[in-house]
């Protein structure tokens, strides 16, 4: 998780945070007006940026995407939400750039292997961000988890999956020629070496789609419901409890990732 | 292309310090969330309104309405459902999940017009300037910013590259939703390169004068804390304090519902 911090000392990084930012945001806001759940979440084909930009600008794209949507958020529905929308999306670019660190991959779509851990990748991340907004509305009292995650998780993945991998193809030679991806921008000393990756993924796994699955569980009732009977769930307490665990469990596999000297 | 919300008008709320102005807004998304009770959080959006109306912010809150109109149906209805209590009405509704509901549904209509009446009174740069004196980091701040400058730009950019492809025969109305959707992503790439490609010029322009070469930094916009910030700023941090020992002491709670 170092590369996170150590990323604002260098100014091209700095620079394609806001390009990043600008782009996500402007694509955000034409579909404001096509809400799924009015006031929090709206039909954002603007997530193909959250998982193709963060595999070539690292934790810019990461940060990019969670200022992004922020600034979407200026547009009309800033919120307390916003708080848990910028955590959300912040993560959904971390774990897309870090798998393709921990797997040592060119970020490119070059056989069927790639395109299966890119729409892994997607799945993961779009769960991860999906979680954290959830859970944070559930802890505001806002919204059920058992709604919001389900609609954040399909918004978050349906586009990326089949949109992503042709503009990765269209992006990709040139960001490399003009040496933009993020591992060439950094500094190797600032960048988190990938000690444990399978360790790292499967707390990753874990923590965020388990996360999310357990927490529709506990909201839905479906862990206790009769055959052909609608479960009773459980709001507030029962979710926000249930899934501190979940996150404390994906916050530790940046352990897993340690960085030089960590 | 303007597409910000922010009103040029002279108000009380206008004139306020950024700094107050974040603060409020923090102060305006806690007070509705103390309450449960649909009559409480009537009374703080009521006080949210009257903030409103000496911003002179209304017209932008008009703008929204049927969105405030649709969120607080579909925030109530969802909450009917999902809430318990332990008077029953019928299937999984009771009347404390309708209180719940209610009370709910207005809570984030509330927040968002509390967000809409801090960004029709703030301009992007007194939002940044402020964020910055609040001890928000300047690169993290410079990047905001930029990215609120850089955002019109893009959207027209955006504008013009489809109206060029249109003028070419390229049909992009027809078809399925996905199908439209795919044909927006050649129409993006141009858009995608180009602002990716200024990333090189934009960062020796900024190294060139000397970007995060000093801590310390000097600011053309100049804040000034006046005495009416202390006193908006102060009554709005005394109602959350209210609303917060009122809800420790359950005064806020609608009896009977099960969390």
């Amino acid at each position: 998780m170092k590369e996170l911090w150590t990323m604002w000392k260098n100014t091209r990084m700095i620079t394609m945070t806001a390009l990043t930012a600008a782009i996500f945001a402007a694509l955000l806001i034409p579909f404001k007006g096509i809400p799924i759940i009015p006031g929090i979440t709206e039909f954002r084909p603007a997530q193909i940026i959250a998982t193709t930009f963060p595999i070539f600008f690292g934790p810019a794209g990461a940060w990019g995407v969670a200022i992004g949507n922020l600034i979407g958020d200026f547009f009309g529905t800033l919120g307390p939400g916003s708080f848990f929308g910028f955590f959300g999306n912040l993560f959904e670019g971390y774990v897309i750039y870090k798998i393709w660190q921990a797997l040592k991959k060119e970020p490119t779509i070059k056989s069927g292997g790639d395109l299966f851990h890119y729409v892994l990748a997607v799945i993961l991340s779009g769960a991860t961000c999906a979680m954290i907004i959830a859970w944070g509305l559930e802890v505001l009292g806002m919204f059920p988890f058992a709604v919001l995650g389900t609609i954040i998780t399909l918004n978050n993945v349906i586009v990326p999956i089949f949109l992503g991998p042709p503009l990765i193809l269209l992006l990709y030679p040139r960001i490399k020629k003009w040496d933009l991806i993020w591992t060439d921008v950094m500094d190797p000393e600032d960048i988190s070496t990938v000690k444990s990756p399978t360790l790292g993924l499967a707390l990753m796994w874990i923590g965020g789609l388990g996360g999310l699955i357990v927490g529709l569980l506990l909201s839905t009732g479906l862990y206790g419901a009769k055959l052909a009977g609608f479960g009773v769930g459980h709001t507030g307490t029962g979710v926000i409890l249930g899934l501190i665990p979940f996150i404390v469990i994906f916050l530790a596999s940046a352990l897993a990732f340690p960085s030089k000297g960590e | 292309m303007n597409l910000y919300l922010y009103l040029d008008k002279d108000t009380i709320v206008h004139r306020l310090d950024p700094r107050a102005k974040i603060l409020i807004l923090i102060c305006t998304f806690a007070i509705p969330l103390l309450n449960d009770h649909p009559l409480w959080v009537a009374g703080a959006t009521l006080l949210i309104l009257i903030y409103g109306m000496l911003a002179r912010s209304l017209g932008n809150i008009a703008r929204i309405k049927t969105i405030l109109v649709l969120i607080f149906i579909f925030s109530s209805l969802m909450w009917f459902v999902f809430a318990k209590g332990t008077t029953p009405l019928f299937w999984r509704v009771t009347r404390e999940s309708v209180m719940y509901g209610l009370a709910t549904g207005l809570k984030i209509d509330a927040m968002i017009i509390a967000g809409l009446i801090f960004l029709s009174t703030t301009k992007n740069e007194e939002i940044t300037q402020g964020l910055i004196k609040l001890g928000l980091p300047f690169a993290v701040a410079f990047v905001f910013s930029t990215a609120l400058r850089l955002v019109p730009t893009f959207v027209g950019a955006g504008a013009t590259v489809s109206q060029a492809m249109r003028s070419r025969g390229l049909d992009i109305d027809s078809g399925s939703f996905l199908e439209r959707i795919k044909k927006y992503v050649p129409l993006l790439v141009p858009i995608f390169l180009s602002s990716i490609r200024n990333t090189d010029s934009l960062a020796m322009a900024l190294e060139s004068k000397g970007f995060g070469n000093s801590p310390r930094r000097t600011f053309y916009l100049q804040l000034k804390w006046q005495p009416f910030d202390t006193l908006f700023l102060v009554f709005f941090v005394v109602l959350t304090i209210l609303n917060a020992w009122a809800k420790i002491n359950g005064f806020t709670s609608i009896s009977g519902l099960i969390k």
